[in-house]
């Protein structure tokens, strides 16, 4: 297998790849939190009126526990009521399970073409 | 065959330079390994696990911590035998580049990166919030301005690190073990075997045992990880430990299991306390749920002694953060799968400095920018991408070069076994990721695609093909 | 003006503090050293100490 030598890269070019690893890396985060579709809510499903700590499905103990963490039954009402909503539809479900598989085979499959070359230049063709 | 380089040999301590001028400093113990995976972790128990806990109940989050307990021993015990022969600075960066090709390595190095530096910006948030606490709390009123606090704690790290791995990592051995040890404290003096006991574990879990059913302990996986998240990070100090072959398995086995302790007794004295819908909401409910527990003993010694353990595992954490970022970051640029630039060693501290300043503004626009739970989301995403690839690859290490081939300095048991394992609770983690943060699950990954082929197409061009392989190794088997 | 007005500024001070003393060392290290001799750090150097002794 014939040596591989690769160019030298001037300061401007890598200059520029970083700026795209950047500009990739910040886009990935921020892009879904600005088109708002980031993030698990939590939502209290049915509001209690008049809330007790009886009403709220808390015990005495339980109660206790809040009281002295300075809650009252007012202000504790959201955070106990709050709730994750877990459903889900399997067509999201399958298209990640597709997107993961795909990513992985893309990689592996070009990890192994790069690795060849690398084996054959290091040790020589069989 | 079995090749006549031995690197457990204790002659090879120490080694210096080579065809090198100026390379990383061989400084470090097992003790510096143990405070580098110990101290990047253990701010878990102090912040974030217990999101777990609203995910599906206090008992989900025991499930998780235990399930996740043996996804990261597994970890742990393949880190530990692929590392004890491939040490280099790097990591699972370098492991991948020898094991599965180019570009899985490239994504690796990515994942490290991201990982380390979402992980030093929740820390930045978490000690900038801490001090506003404290400020209020010492009669401060208004607002604190937590932005210089944010800021401070990522320079001064970044100084640290910036002056030489054996300062960095002994004041991470310093703040570690007294981050841990008020865990210690505070259980004993809260469980009721030195004086009076809090514990009320069956009165607080009347009712609530496991609120959102079996599909709630599925989601709690999700932040499950977060009680061990960064253990795999002890590989990054191969190139700066004076015998990796011992060390590195050593420091992060021990680190393992002090983990699954702290873990368990976290669980156990903060779950005892605290009501669940209160503990398991990190934003509005405890935010530092050993530091609330330490409140509600009445005891003002505890409440200290738990702020300080918030605070420095916190220090901790981020400093082992820059620590394994920049290792990776310089490794990659060395190799030039990043900009060569990059890969340079300072003469005098023998530290990747550059990386390390590199480093530096990405984790502030983080820090700054995006809200917690997003940061920690896009860490344990890189994290679990990471642990995926862990057992691909100990597969393919042990077909290419069967344990008769190469010596290792650990050779972990029941292969395949703790692979399977690890793959299948890998999925499970994907699931639960999946039930909460799906959107970000799908963005993480496209813009890993986008990466991938830019580096296939394009940046692998700059790389030297034969000697990035570097390991003194036969040839693999199938090749 | 209490306390932790004075400190907010003092971590304003420190961070510019640590960030210039990275800078002015970063820039000193990069003009008094050869580009060579900075990126001159290989990996496996243990492996090649190795082959180098057994000559």
């Amino acid at each position: 297998m014939a040596h591989y030598e690769p160019p030298k890269q001037s300061k401007a070019s890598q200059l520029i790849d970083v700026v795209v690893l950047v500009v990739l890396t910040v886009g990935a985060l921020f892009v879904p939190l600005w088109m708002g579709m980031a993030g698990a809510a939590k939502t209290v499903a049915e509001a209690v009126a008049s809330p007790t700590w009886e009403a709220l499905g808390q015990t005495p103990a339980q109660a206790a526990k809040y009281e002295a963490l300075g809650y009252t039954p007012e202000s504790a009402h959201d955070l106990i009521l709050a709730r994750f909503d877990y459903s889900f539809s399997v067509g999201a479900l399958v298209a990640m399970v597709v997107v993961i598989l795909l990513y992985y085979f893309l990689i592996l499959r070009f990890s192994d073409v790069e690795y060849r070359e690398v084996i054959a230049e290091k040790f020589g063709q069989k | 065959m079995m090749t006549d380089t031995d690197i457990t040999s204790p002659v090879m301590d120490g080694m210096g330079p080579h065809g090198t001028k100026v390379g990383l400093l061989r400084v470090l113990g097992p003790a510096h390994v143990w405070a580098l995976g110990v101290g990047i972790v253990l701010v878990g128990e102090y912040m974030g696990w217990n999101f777990a806990v609203g995910k599906g109940g206090a008992y989900a989050a025991l499930i998780a911590c235990w399930f996740a307990g043996i996804l990261y021993t597994c970890v742990a015990m393949i880190d530990s035998e692929v590392t004890s022969t491939v040490a280099a600075a790097g990591g699972q960066y370098t492991q991948a580049k020898h094991i599965v090709g180019p570009l899985m390595a490239f994504n690796v190095g990515l994942y490290l990166v991201f990982a380390y530096t979402m992980l030093e910006a929740a820390n930045a948030i978490t000690a900038g919030y801490l001090f506003s606490v404290v400020a209020t709390m010492t009669g401060h009123t208004g607002d604190l301005d937590q932005r210089p606090f944010i800021i401070l704690v990522i320079m001064f790290l970044a100084w640290l690190n910036y002056r030489g791995v054996l300062a960095t990592l002994t004041f991470n051995l310093v703040i570690t073990a007294i981050a841990f040890v008020a865990i210690l404290v505070l259980f004993l003096s809260t469980s009721g075997i030195l004086g009076g006991g809090l514990m009320e574990h069956a009165a607080l879990f009347e009712g609530h045992e496991l609120p959102y059913g079996w599909i709630g302990v599925l989601a709690a996986m999700h932040f499950g990880l977060w009680y061990y998240l960064g253990i795999e990070g002890t590989t990054q100090a191969a190139e700066e430990v004076r015998s990796p072959a011992r060390a590195l398995p050593f420091g992060t086995l021990a680190g393992i299991m002090t983990l699954l302790i702290a873990a368990t007794l976290t669980w156990y004295i903060c779950s005892g306390v605290l009501p669940w819908e209160y503990l398991g909401d990190g934003v509005n409910g405890s935010v530092a749920p050993l530091f609330d527990t330490a409140r509600l003993s009445g005891s003002n010694g505890l409440v200290w002694l738990l702020g300080f353990g918030t605070l420095f595992a916190t220090l901790a954490s981020a400093n082992g953060c820059i620590n394994d970022a920049s290792r990776a970051w310089f490794a990659m640029g060395r190799d030039k799968y990043l900009p060569g630039w990059f890969g340079a060693v300072h003469p005098k501290y023998r530290t990747p400095y550059r990386s390390i300043v590199f480093l530096v503004p990405i984790a502030l626009i983080f820090a700054l920018g995006a809200p917690l739970d997003q940061v920690i989301t896009f860490s344990i995403l890189s994290g679990l991408l990471e642990y995926t690839f862990m057992p691909l690859n100990i597969i393919m290490f042990r077909k290419k070069w069967p344990l008769n081939s190469i010596k290792r300095g650990y050779e972990h048991p029941f292969h395949p076994l703790p692979a399977l394992t690890l793959l299948t609770l890998c999925g499970i983690t994907f699931f639960a990721v999946f039930l909460g943060y799906g959107t970000q699950l799908v963005a993480m990954i496209g813009f890993y695609i986008v990466v991938s082929l830019w580096f296939h197409f394009w940046r692998y061009r700059f790389v030297n093909r034969g000697t990035q392989f570097t390991m003194p190794w036969p040839k693999p088997q199938g090749y | 003006m209490d306390l932790w007005n004075w400190l907010e500024y003092l971590a304003w001070a420190l961070s510019a503090l640590f960030g210039l003393y990275m800078i002015m060392d970063w820039l000193k290290t990069d003009s008094s050293y050869s580009e060579d001799v900075l990126t001159s750090s290989r990996e496996g150097e243990l492996e090649a100490m190795t082959e180098e002794h057994k000559g």
